[in-house]
């Protein structure tokens, strides 16, 4: 095998599927760094982010990249809907209270999506896109511009997060949410500004998912552990670390098929989730102890 | 205001009154199927038609001297855990007299070990089809109106080296479905000569499966075999290896023979695909089926329609063979399309009630072929290959 087939069947769709979970793992790490629960309704929250977007498309025949915003904005309205109806009642109750409602959230919500764009299999734009040549690296447009947009996502996140009155609230309600409430930051309001970004991460990882491969009902659902083993591999509540989870799990679960039978491709995200347990709890960025 | 409120409680308390008059006189079975999950495309005209069947027997005449059949749904999701969950459900707290279903061969698997065979429930599956089902030890309880892939897979493999295709790289999803059939195909492919340079298995809902098809590619072929569902992993499977060029040719089971990859791929660009099924052979009850699903609503091309209906209309003749007797209906399943007696075609309720009144035997003959049940619950049956032709498949060639 070559160093250009190595890179082209291997390490790019790895690099692709790991921007992917990265930012779907970028919410994540937010819900668990700042709200501190785990929340499982996140990969069906992106499966509603990716049809709203299909919808758009369908309605109006503009491109799906046009289309990504508006569905970014409709699920982050969603987010924001589900915690003050759902997610608020709890807050004082123990933390896996709420992890369980969300895990109720996401049943909801898979039976909205089936309910509404029933349960086919559905793409952006119909028939086959074959990838362009760069010097030997085969590469499709879209596999450029998801990892692109990945990138600006976040950027975007980070520097939002380290130089905005916000987002210093935010990361000091991450750090202790009592201090925080002490030194004046509205905590309802920061919460409510959380829901609103990882709502609309989720719509993002659901597009670029859709985008790359097909829309179904239970596509974010099959996304959640990888994307729980980048959050917790790059370090709970580190934004940059859930990028760098996510683009290591991404290439490892593709790299395993050289020494691993492929149906236990599937398996690596268990088997980093574990071993970063084991010798790393606070994942590779330090982030917070569980 | 006080209008609305009359009306509502008038109407909630009419409908307890149908609730419970209905309630007393009427045979309930299960519908088992893969409603939610990766054959979520193909169950709802499968349910349809098991339904029409039930329907077709309420209209003339019912059950049991005047019972109606009342079917009850349960969801499956094409996975052994919500299978069972859904079959205790539906046996424990519905009571149903027998299921027809599940659709997917891991749940029939499951269902059977622990539902059906210890509560003595008769199973009945339009598509199961996995060789395993054969050898389960059921007390009898399970049959399946679609013959087992191991005959398929044996089949497509005899089909496709005949016409010289002696390389090919086999991708399965799996599953108790996928590594059965593959496991029949790569059987019979070697015996013949045939050479696999590729066997590999992979997990469904993962969003890239490139590096499992450049390892697949490795070998040499320009064959891949898909033993996979077309609206699930087997559509991004066919759709990489096709952006990719990793293979020219591409052969599937009949879990790939759905619409999906025309509809998303588009059939342009699928010239090189074909697909084995099984394939209804003309006889009239299959026209009588064809007519009728037509005219409620379905479409009798959609995969195990037939094998649906049948499931449900020979469930029918055994109950009413068994008397409603839940503990003989397992045994009479195979009395009422066993080869001998009198011949009943899909629709020829009246005919048949009279016949088991009078005493005498009857043979079901499905719309999906004569059925003819053998020790196992397992039926022969035909098999064909097809390709896509316009928006939709046709018969390339019948494989046996």
């Amino acid at each position: 095998m070559t160093l250009l087939e190595l890179m082209n069947f291997y390490v790019i769709p790895g690099l692709v599927l790991g921007s992917i979970y990265a930012v779907g793992a970028v919410g994540i790490t937010l819900v668990f760094g700042i709200l501190r629960f785990a929340h499982l309704a996140h990969g069906d929250l992106a499966t509603f982010g990716a049809f709203a977007a299909l919808a758009v498309v369908t309605a109006s025949g503009i491109s799906p990249w046009a289309a990504l915003p508006i569905a970014m904005a409709l699920c982050a309205l969603i987010a924001i809907g589900i915690d003050k109806v759902f997610y608020d009642y709890l807050t004082d109750r123990p933390k896996i209270i709420t992890v369980m409602a969300s895990l109720g959230i996401a049943l909801m919500l898979r039976a909205v999506i089936q309910v509404i764009w029933g349960v086919d299999t559905e793409t952006y734009s119909r028939g086959l896109v074959r990838p362009e040549n760069y010097w030997g690296l085969r590469l499709r447009d879209r596999e450029i511009f998801t990892m692109l947009a990945m990138f600006a996502i976040v950027g975007v996140l980070w520097v939002f997060l380290q130089k905005t009155k916000w987002g210093k609230a935010m990361r000091a309600m991450s750090d202790n949410p009592d201090l925080a409430l002490l030194s004046g930051v509205d905590n309802r309001r920061t919460t409510m500004l959380t829901w609103a970004i990882v709502g609309a991460l989720c719509a993002a990882s659901g597009f670029f998912l859709g985008l790359n491969t097909e829309l179904k009902a239970l596509m974010g659902w099959t996304m959640l552990l990888p994307m729980f083993a980048a959050a917790i591999l790059g370090g709970v509540g580190r934004v940059e670390g859930a990028v760098l989870g996510g683009l290591v799990v991404g290439v490892a679960e593709e790299l395993s098929v050289l020494v691993l039978p492929s149906e236990y491709k599937a398996a690596m995200a268990f088997v980093i989730l574990l071993l970063i347990l084991l010798v790393r709890p606070t994942g590779l960025l330090k982030g917070k102890l569980l | 205001m006080k209008l609305t409120h009359l009306v509502v409680a008038a109407s909630l308390f009419g409908s307890t009154a149908l609730v419970a008059n209905s309630a007393a006189a009427d045979v309930k079975v299960g519908l088992l199927g893969g409603i939610s999950g990766p054959i979520a495309a193909m169950a709802p005209p499968m349910i349809d038609a098991a339904k029409l069947a039930f329907a077709q027997v309420n209209e003339q005449g019912g059950v049991l001297g005047g019972q109606k059949i009342v079917t009850v749904v349960g969801d499956s999701a094409c996975n052994p855990q919500n299978g069972v969950d859904a079959a205790s459900k539906l046996v424990n707290v519905e009571q149903v007299t027998a299921l027809v279903g599940p659709h997917c061969s891991g749940p029939v698997i499951a269902v059977a070990n622990s539902v059906a065979a210890p509560a003595g429930v008769a199973l009945i599956t339009p598509s199961g089809t996995s060789p395993e089902i054969t050898g389960l030890d059921d007390k009898g309880t399970v049959y399946r109106t679609v013959p087992s892939d191991d005959y398929q897979g044996r089949a497509l493999a005899r089909t496709l080296v005949a016409q010289g295709t002696k390389n090919v790289a086999v991708a399965y999803l799996n599953n108790d479905y996928g590594s059965g059939l593959a496991g029949a195909f790569k059987a019979e492919f070697e015996t013949q000569g045939g050479k696999i340079s590729g066997y590999a298995a992979h997990e469904e809902g993962k969003a890239s499966y490139r590096t499992n098809l450049a390892e697949l590619s490795r070998g040499g072929a320009d064959t891949l075999v898909i033993f996979d569902y077309g609206d699930g992993s087997g559509l991004t499977i066919l759709r990489q290896a096709l952006e990719n060029g990793f293979f020219t040719n591409f052969v599937g089971g009949d879990g790939m023979k759905s619409d999906a990859p025309i509809k998303e791929l588009g059939a342009e660009n699928l010239t090189t695909f074909v697909a084995s099924s099984p394939m209804g052979e003309a006889s009239s009850s299959l026209d009588s089926f064809n007519k009728a699903f037509t005219a409620a609503g379905g479409s009798a091309d959609a995969i195990f329609v037939a094998n649906s209906y049948d499931a449900a209309f020979v469930l029918a003749l055994a109950i009413e063979k068994a008397g409603g007797d839940k503990a003989k209906v397992p045994a009479a399943i195979s009395a009422v399309s066993d080869g001998k007696g009198e011949a009943v075609a899909a629709g020829e309720w009246k005919k048949a009630v009279e016949l088991i009144k009078a005493g005498k035997e009857i043979d079901y003959k499905g719309a999906a072929g004569d059925l003819n049940f053998d020790a196992n619950g397992d039926v022969p049956g035909a098999y064909g290959l097809f390709s896509i032709d316009g928006e939709s498949f046709k018969l390339q060639t019948p494989m046996n």
